[in-house]
């Protein structure tokens, strides 16, 4: 952060903002880590305590939208402060959205422990480590306040897009192929789709830094990697 | 200056001056003074560096900085006040619609009568309400009784002041409170229908509300007005301004328009004053 301000305890407020961000990225990789360790172990016990832990970030975020609206208030921040606000409400609610989506994954994985595995349940953990490196490496850029890192993340979502293409294509050919997987396939469609999202949710992040930082928003298309929503579903052939 | 610099300026004469773009020191459309390399001296002391700035016709400039940095001082140069005071001098040149107001021989009467100058304090002069805006008139202008009461009454109106006296017009302008003082004070400036009108802190002894009806009061009277304000309160200068000045130790560190000063300024001292971190 910049040098210090007169009033020590505005510069002890925007800490603590900082910092209750930073815990709650921590969370958003902990609690989408724990969700993934569930679904491969098939621990429902696991499953459990993720969808219990969600409450956690909630009540985080409810303390830093709390914070800011105090700092704006009292405070009335200008220029790089105003932004540091700005920028922390907004990832706020991008990383309670994360948890939800993480706690979305571990509520799936139980109904999943009750049919047998299914094999593209395997692909979910490379696709969810590389969101979770999106994370990592967002939250990293948010502390040293490194808009280059920043734009490095928001490059990358297109790879996890793509991942989440070959998998959707690879469920869609499973429940093709015996009507039976259709329960399990499409939980693990959403559960993949919500990883999707967590780096959806990294890269507005990402921006939010990038503005943070410039003071201009990152304007250009971000480029795009998930063309699953323009997918035509056509059975190859009707069963005899 | 080729062609396509010439169509750059005139598709955007409000725009402030970057350096990448124009020269800050030509005259623009829309611009009703320029000041141009301007120093300052109270007797050997610099108190202002090479300032050059313009001021936009109908839109109102903020100078803010720290106490000593010259923001009043150069507001005092726009109506060459400081010659009241001896051993102060300026130099350089202020351009009001193309004319050097700073060359000898100006009729500072007039000079004065087209730049009218709110204090810090307000300074009613001792006399009725009704005669302290006429006073100012009748230095002026020969208007028979009727004319004047329509004057008075009209620049009371665009005070916002009208309604709160005009049942005691008689009364002595010092029986206002502080802030229909400093409302006072603004019609009698804008009674002798000035074209630029400088407002030295013109809300810092007032309380929230007086200081609201202040910068409402601004707002409006920019429609007809060049404003320039100088104010210690950068909410305000935020709030009432178009463009903002930050001036630091005689020198002008950044001009740009309100917004880009106080969302991201260029100049990191300017940043760290307005968010308030040591320089």
């Amino acid at each position: 952060m910049a040098s210090e301000h007169i009033v020590k305890a505005y510069d002890e407020e925007l800490r603590r903002l900082s910092n209750t961000i930073t815990e709650m990225g921590g969370l958003a990789e902990s609690q989408l880590a724990a969700a993934i360790d569930a679904v491969v172990k098939r621990d429902s016990e696991l499953a459990a305590i993720v969808v219990e832990g969600d409450a956690k970030v909630d009540q985080l975020q409810r303390d830093l939208d709390n914070l800011a609206i105090r700092l704006l208030a009292l405070r009335q921040p200008m220029a790089r402060d105003l932004r540091e606000i700005f920028a922390a409400l907004k990832i706020g609610s991008d990383l309670e959205r994360m948890c939800d989506y993480a706690a979305n994954v571990a509520k799936r994985s139980i109904a999943l422990n009750q049919t047998p595995p299914v094999r593209p349940v395997y692909a979910l953990p490379r696709m969810a480590h590389l969101a979770q490196l999106l994370v990592k490496d967002v939250i990293d850029a948010y502390v040293a306040r490194d808009a280059d890192k920043a734009y490095s993340v928001w490059t990358r979502d297109a790879e996890l897009d793509e991942m989440y293409s070959s998998l959707f294509r690879e469920l869609l050919t499973y429940m093709m192929e015996d009507p039976r997987n259709i329960g399990a396939c499409t939980h693990l469609l959403f559960m993949a789709k919500n990883i999707e999202r967590i780096g959806d949710h990294a890269t507005n992040i990402a921006e939010d830094l990038y503005y943070l930082v410039h003071g201009t928003p990152l304007t250009e298309a971000r480029p795009k990697g998930d063309q699953s929503s323009l997918e035509i579903i056509t059975p190859a052939r009707s069963p005899e | 200056m080729s062609s396509t610099q010439a169509a750059a300026r005139l598709a955007m004469p409000l725009v402030p001056s970057d350096p990448d773009v124009r020269d800050p020191t030509e005259p623009m459309p829309g611009q009703k003074a320029l000041i141009r390399n301007v120093d300052f001296f109270y007797d050997s002391f610099q108190a202002l560096k090479n300032i050059n700035l313009p001021l936009h016709d109908k839109r109102v400039t903020a100078f803010i900085g720290p106490s000593g940095c010259g923001k009043s001082t150069l507001l005092r140069i726009l109506n060459r006040i400081y010659e009241l005071y001896p051993g102060q001098r300026a130099t350089g040149e202020v351009l009001i619609d193309g004319e050097n107001i700073l060359a000898p021989g100006l009729d500072l009467n007039l000079l004065r009568a087209k730049i009218g100058m709110v204090f810090q304090k307000p300074t009613p002069f001792p006399m009725s309400i009704y005669d302290n805006i006429a006073f100012g008139i009748r230095l002026y202008e020969r208007l028979p009784h009727s004319e004047l009461d329509d004057r008075v009454e009209s620049a009371l109106r665009r005070a916002a002041l009208w309604d709160e006296v005009k049942d005691k017009l008689r009364q002595s302008g010092l029986s206002l409170s502080g802030g229909q003082q400093q409302r006072l004070c603004i019609a009698r400036a804008v009674a002798v229908q000035p074209e630029i009108l400088l407002l030295d802190e013109p809300a810092s002894a007032l309380d929230p509300l007086s200081t609201q009806r202040i910068e409402e009061l601004i707002a409006e009277l920019k429609a007809d007005y060049c404003i320039a304000i100088v104010t210690h309160n950068m909410q305000q200068a935020a709030r009432s301004s178009d463009y903002t000045a930050f001036m630091y130790i005689g020198e002008l560190i950044e001009f740009d328009e309100t917004e880009r000063i106080f969302t991201h300024p260029k100049q990191k001292h300017t940043e760290d004053y307005i968010t308030g971190r040591f320089g």
